[in-house]
């Protein structure tokens, strides 16, 4: 049995290495996504696949780390040193298709001790459309390039003839190419850190901290859960549309707490759907592990033994976990918000004072165009305008600090940069008052943007998001957040609101988008 | 003191303690301490030169006419930020704009905390107040400042009583004139008022750290001015008539009128001494590569300095405020000699965050801590001796410690010793991790580079700390204060300037020359009244296409008119990138993003004497605890004499240092008083 120093040694050891390697991704990786909006998570998981620690990034990413290397083992049960693995297949293990995941293993005595590992959303991954949100899709095969469980190295170097395939098959092959270097760079990194550490302490010391570590998290949960009343508790929240005709689509969460165990049944929640809002499997169990760890306390370790006192129920074929061939790329977003809404809501009749109003949906719009002073096409993700985050018992939401999903963790990038680097004019660009919750403590404010396209020739739109029928939900009789309401107003008086799941919309030059974005959810009766 | 004899001055205000260190020609240092006055700082300043007077034999006015010069590093702007006693603050922004300083870029700290409100921004939104007016991204006017619109803005400011005015236009970096005008119309209206523009704080693009550091600049501006201008009349009285020299956040010192003009840029001042005698080392040939570590009671703070040049960085947080000037990159770990020890509820054992600080303090205090610090597991492993603890000014409570790290121990089911040693080695690591990851964040690799440790806590666990980062060279200083005030007294006039570059894209050495030569030139003029020598300093940051973090390259070895500039800066670039990220993609070409001038008013160099030969004092020993109780000898510090070597196992301590060898660790003290230690175990592989 190692002493209880060396394991919280090994603890911060450990979580000190994926902070590392989140900083080598967030200097070096190319992409606006990830490198100003920070769209990664960093995970080091054992050999059985368990999540051992986590720098904190995107909460949606990192209860899926696991079930990606599950999915990677089954694959290729034997690893080398120097190997590099890639995914994003969501039914092997993905959870969409722009979340690429490198993987680097370690060893120890010869054997698989750890996987370093880097998930990243790539800003394109080829697919019908650029940007890798297509909401015309009925089937995976219309959302992009699919990578299964790969290996992209033979004899510990990297094979430059599959790089060039997958390069070939995404619009920005410069740019891609600079995040995989970045990303595996990061995974090395990783792993030149674990070896350090498994020959200073040895396997078997680190072993026996990982097992006591987990323990320890676990430990942790359920000395809170225990403090939660006991009972079966229902809530659910619903999604606008899936795009293609089927509206008001529902998640169900029947949750039971029985002493310090936590079981969430999704399985009454609707069918899945013909458009991308459906998610794959380990998104799902991501998603739920999410709202479970916003419940806790936030000093409570994110790692596999935390969730232990986790038990999820879901049916394959329902919008929570879709067959293999659904479409699923919206799901990081939606309908992951709404199976964590759908949990918190339940909740808070265990525990009301955990419970948080909800927090904004996303509704994002990419714009394709020519800038006419460099000549050159571009591409642009809007990230300004966020909703509102929830308020809590603790007081009043965070205003435009986004959603569920991210939680404050995206970084929408400066006015003055993206009017120097693209044909865009913000009028303005404020918060939407009075449009978080009210509540005892109200929901944080969205967005007001009005933004002027200013082209060479006319630009076209995609969007892709939920929420301007729904707000996000107030909790505990506080009032639900202020919905989206996205219009364009052409140059020609044509002004026509824009729905959350479109393609090819035609913006000619001139034209002004105005951005009302959805405020947070109260909490409490106001 | 002879005809020829005269003095400088370093005045180092801290939270308890004024600190006044006088180094006269001949390089004698006399110290004089005094209660800081924190209504007033001023006073305390006052008082500690007179009794640095007394400890010279001179009265007040005699010291100060026989004084060259004095630099003071002060606390006034950083307790203003964290107390929130800064200036009320009125903001003119760029109509449709108003929310920028509020909006954080969408940022929340804390992923997994959503129970925590958002703390109230500097400028609430009442006091927010639109202009019409508008630039466009290369700086033309797409909408004229709108005289109505801000006239009515500032008479709506001038209704709420402000006492500073921030102006923050988009896009004003690259062209000040709306700032100017607007500024101009505050000036006017508001008479007395502090007021300060974006476009003067920080000409860069990006409006959010631009405006945030433009709205903190306003909020301790009157603070700073008021606390500065009555120092100076109170010196003027006293009869100082040299120069007072301020010190800043970037490592450099500024006139009184520099610092008030950039008052946020004092936000460091304090801890900025400690970073500039590392400078001061290197440059002394000690090392050109060290490491601050500064160890105190609730924290410890980190910084680099590379190539004799102390490590700058673009931005940090202070309190609520967000100030993006240069500034030495300090790292603050959580951690320091009052850190409490605690079982955590997954029932691990921690150190801190919380601190004990000092009131009531560690347990071993007697003052009523309960709770086991890292204070109370040094004091029952031996490290410190509970009688000639700050020079026996407190007698620790070694009974109060123990129970406190028994009851800690118990449901790990260790003892108190036990405990104490998990309490300290765990410590350690929580160092070496914090160390590694800041290091590896600025892209350095540890090893090559000297630690200086000072600040009370610092000399038990640096050889530790140093063997575990492979770290072989550890330099002790007698005093910290002394260190912190002889740094600020040899550091340089400093000017920092950045420009970006219109667009950022590949090397133009015509367009760099010219941002360069302007800067420089700016530079020049802000010490126009300085009669020394001037050096400047080039670098460019740089980046890969569409990354967003930059690495700073300096140029100076580089000549500009050469037909290879580019390739070669390009080059100097790639192999930045490949040391600190393990790969360079030298089939792309790296991107100019910001042109960074350093212009330098050098300062005389102090001299420096040798310590005062004393008899080699008595050695004592005393039980310690390293693996097991051994009893090892304990080195007075004062009595060491130059060239002395102690090897570990052994204590060396003063009055406000005690520094552990452990076994095989090797120190020397030197000619200037400072133990230079050689770590044990650091060489390995």
């Amino acid at each position: 049995m190692t002493d209880p120093v060396t394991v919280a040694v090994l603890q911060n050891r450990l979580s000190a290495i994926a902070e590392e390697m989140g900083e080598a991704m967030l200097r070096t990786t190319y992409s606006q996504i990830l490198n100003s909006s920070r769209d990664f998570s960093i995970g080091l998981v054992d050999s059985h696949g368990r999540l051992v620690a986590q720098a904190d990034h995107i909460p949606v990413h990192v209860g899926a780390l696991p079930w990606a290397v599950l999915a990677l083992m089954e694959v290729f049960p034997t690893q080398s040193p120097g190997d590099v693995f890639l995914l994003n297949d969501p039914y092997h293990g993905g959870s969409h298709l722009p979340d690429l995941t490198a993987f680097v293993p370690s060893f120890a005595e010869g054997r698989l001790a750890f996987w370093s590992v880097v998930r990243a959303h790539q800003s394109d991954i080829g697919g019908a459309t650029m940007g890798g949100y297509n909401p015309g899709a009925t089937e995976i095969w219309q959302e992009g390039l699919r990578v299964p469980p790969i290996r992209l190295t033979e004899g510990g170097m990297i094979r430059d003839d599959l790089v060039a395939m997958l390069a070939a098959n995404v619009r920005h092959p410069q740019d891609f190419r600079g995040d995989l270097a970045a990303m595996i760079g990061a995974a090395r990194l990783g792993e030149r850190r674990l070896a350090q550490t498994l020959a200073e302490f040895g396997a078997k010391v680190l072993q026996e901290s990982v097992e006591a570590i987990l323990d320890a998290a676990e430990q942790h949960a359920r000395a809170i859960v225990v403090t939660w009343m006991d009972g079966a508790y229902e809530g659910e929240a619903v999604l606008d549309d899936d795009g293609h005709g089927i509206e008001n689509v529902t998640i169900r969460a029947r949750v039971t707490v029985s002493g310090s165990d936590v079981t969430v049944d999704l399985t009454q929640s609707d069918p899945q759907v013909q458009g991308f809002v459906n998610s794959s499997y380990a998104n799902m169990q991501s998603a739920v592990a999410m709202a479970f760890a916003f419940l806790l306390d936030p000093d409570c370790a994110r790692n596999a033994g935390a969730f232990r006192p986790l038990h999820v129920v879901a049916r394959e074929g329902t919008v929570v976990w879709a067959r293999e061939g659904a479409p699923v790329t919206m799901c990081t977003s939606h309908c992951s918000n709404e199976i964590v809404e759908a949990i918190v809501v339940a909740l808070s009749g265990a525990c009301p004072d955990r419970a948080m109003g909800g927090w904004g949906r996303r509704f994002r719009v990419a714009f394709e165009g020519r800038d006419g002073r460099t000549g050159r096409r571009f591409i642009w993700h809007m990230f300004h305008a966020r909703p509102g985050g929830g308020a809590s018992s603790a007081g009043d939401g965070w205003p435009t600090a986004g959603e569920w999903h991210s939680v404050g963790g995206l970084k929408f990038g400066s006015v003055e940069v993206a009017e120097a680097r693209f044909p865009l004019f913000f009028e303005q660009h404020e918060f939407r008052l009075g449009s978080g919750g009210a509540g005892r403590h109200c929901g944080g404010d969205g967005g007001e943007m009005w933004l002027r396209i200013e082209t060479d020739g006319p630009a076209t739109a995609n969007t892709a998001g939920d929420g301007v029928r729904h707000g996000a939900r107030g909790m505990l009789g506080g009032q639900d957040g202020a919905p989206h309401c996205y219009v364009l107003h052409r140059p020609d008086g044509v002004v026509r609101e824009l729905r959350t799941k479109e393609v090819g919309i035609a913006v000619p030059s001139g034209s002004r988008l105005h951005v009302l974005s959805g405020g947070g959810g109260g909490w409490g009766r106001p | 003191m002879g005809q020829a004899v005269t003095i400088s001055i370093g005045i180092d205000v801290g939270g308890t303690f004024t600190d006044v260190v006088a180094v006269d020609s001949d390089g004698a240092v006399t110290t004089a301490k005094a209660a800081t006055t924190p209504a007033d700082q001023s006073e305390g300043v006052i008082a500690g030169l007179r009794l640095l007077g007394e400890r010279l034999g001179l009265e007040l006015g005699a010291l100060l006419a026989a004084t060259e010069r004095i630099v003071h590093g002060t606390t006034v702007a950083t307790n203003a930020l964290l107390e929130g006693k800064g200036a009320r603050v009125g903001l003119l922004t760029t109509e449709g704009h108003r929310d920028v300083i509020e909006m954080r870029e969408g940022l929340k700290p804390e992923r997994y905390d959503l129970r925590m409100a958002p703390p109230p921004p500097l400028v609430p939104r009442a006091r927010r107040l639109p202009v019409r007016e508008r630039l466009r991204a290369d700086g033309s006017v797409e909408t004229p400042l709108d005289p109505t619109s801000l006239a009515a803005a500032v008479d709506a400011l001038a209704e709420q009583n402000v006492d500073a005015v921030a102006v923050c236009f988009l896009h004003a970096w690259c062209n000040p004139a709306h700032e100017r005008a607007a500024a101009a119309a505050v000036q006017a209206r508001l008479q007395g008022a502090f007021v300060t523009a974006s476009s003067d704080v920080l000409p860069q693009i990006k409006e959010f750290e631009r405006f945030s550091t433009t709205v903190a600049n306003a909020a301790v501006g009157p603070v700073v001015a008021g606390y500065l201008r009555r120092l100076q009349d109170r010196l003027l009285q006293a009869g100082f008539g040299g120069p007072l020299f301020i010190m800043l956040s970037h490592g450099g010192v500024a006139s009184v009128d520099e610092a008030v003009r950039l008052a946020a840029g004092t936000a460091l001042s304090g801890p900025a001494g400690g970073v500039a005698a590392a400078v001061a080392l290197a440059r002394q040939g000690t090392s050109q590569d060290l490491i601050t570590f500064d160890m105190g009671g609730t924290s410890t703070d980190i910084a680099l300095v590379q190539a004799g040049q102390p490590v700058l960085t673009g931005g940090r947080g202070v309190g609520e405020a967000r100030i993006a000037l240069p500034s030495l990159d300090i790292v603050t770990l959580g951690a320091g000699g009052g850190s409490i020890a605690h079982v955590s509820r997954a029932g691990l054992l921690q150190v801190g965050p919380q601190s004990a600080g000092a009131d009531p303090g560690p347990a071993c205090y007697g003052a009523g801590g309960r709770s086991a610090t890292v204070t109370d597991a040094n004091l029952i492993l031996g490290y410190l001796d509970p009688a000639s603890f700050l020079g026996g000014r407190r007698r620790l409570d070694t009974m109060a410690a123990e129970a406190a790290l028994t009851a800690l121990g118990r449901p790990l089911g260790l003892d108190a010793v036990a405990t104490a040693a998990g309490i300290h080695r765990l410590v350690n690591a929580r160092m070496v991790d914090g160390l590694r990851v800041a290091t590896v964040r600025r892209g350095v690799d540890p090893r090559r580079f000297a630690l200086l440790s000072f600040g009370g806590a610092a000399g038990l666990h640096i050889a530790s700390v140093a063997a575990a980062l492979r770290v072989a060279r550890v330099l002790v200083p007698l005093q910290a204060a002394v260190l912190s005030a002889w740094g600020m007294l040899n550091t340089d006039l400093r000017v920092e300037m950045m420009r970006s570059l219109a667009q950022g894209g590949a090397i133009d050495p015509q367009a760099l020359r010219i941002v360069c030569d302007v800067m420089e030139q700016e530079g020049r003029d802000r010490l126009r009244w300085f009669q020394g020598d001037i050096q400047v300093r080039r670098s460019a940051d740089m980046r890969y296409g569409e990354q967003v973090s930059e690495i700073a390259v300096p140029f100076d070895d580089l000549d500009m008119g050469a037909p290879g500039f580019a390739a070669a800066l390009a080059e100097a670039f790639h192999r930045r990138h490949e040391a600190l990220f393990t790969y360079a993609l030298r089939d792309r070409a790296p991107v100019l993003v910001n042109a960074r001038v350093s212009v330098a008013g050098v300062l005389p160099a102090l001299a420096t004497r040798a310590a005062p030969l004393e008899r080699p004092g008595a050695v004592l020993h005393r039980r310690v605890h390293l693996e097991s109780w051994q009893s090892v000898p304990v080195h007075p510090f004062a009595g060491l004499v130059p060239e002395q070597v102690v090897t570990g196992p052994a204590i060396v301590e003063s009055d406000t240092t005690t520094v552990l060898f452990r076994p095989g660790d090797r120190g020397r003290f030197d000619a200037r008083g400072w133990l230079e230690l050689e770590v044990a175990g650091a060489a390995m592989a």
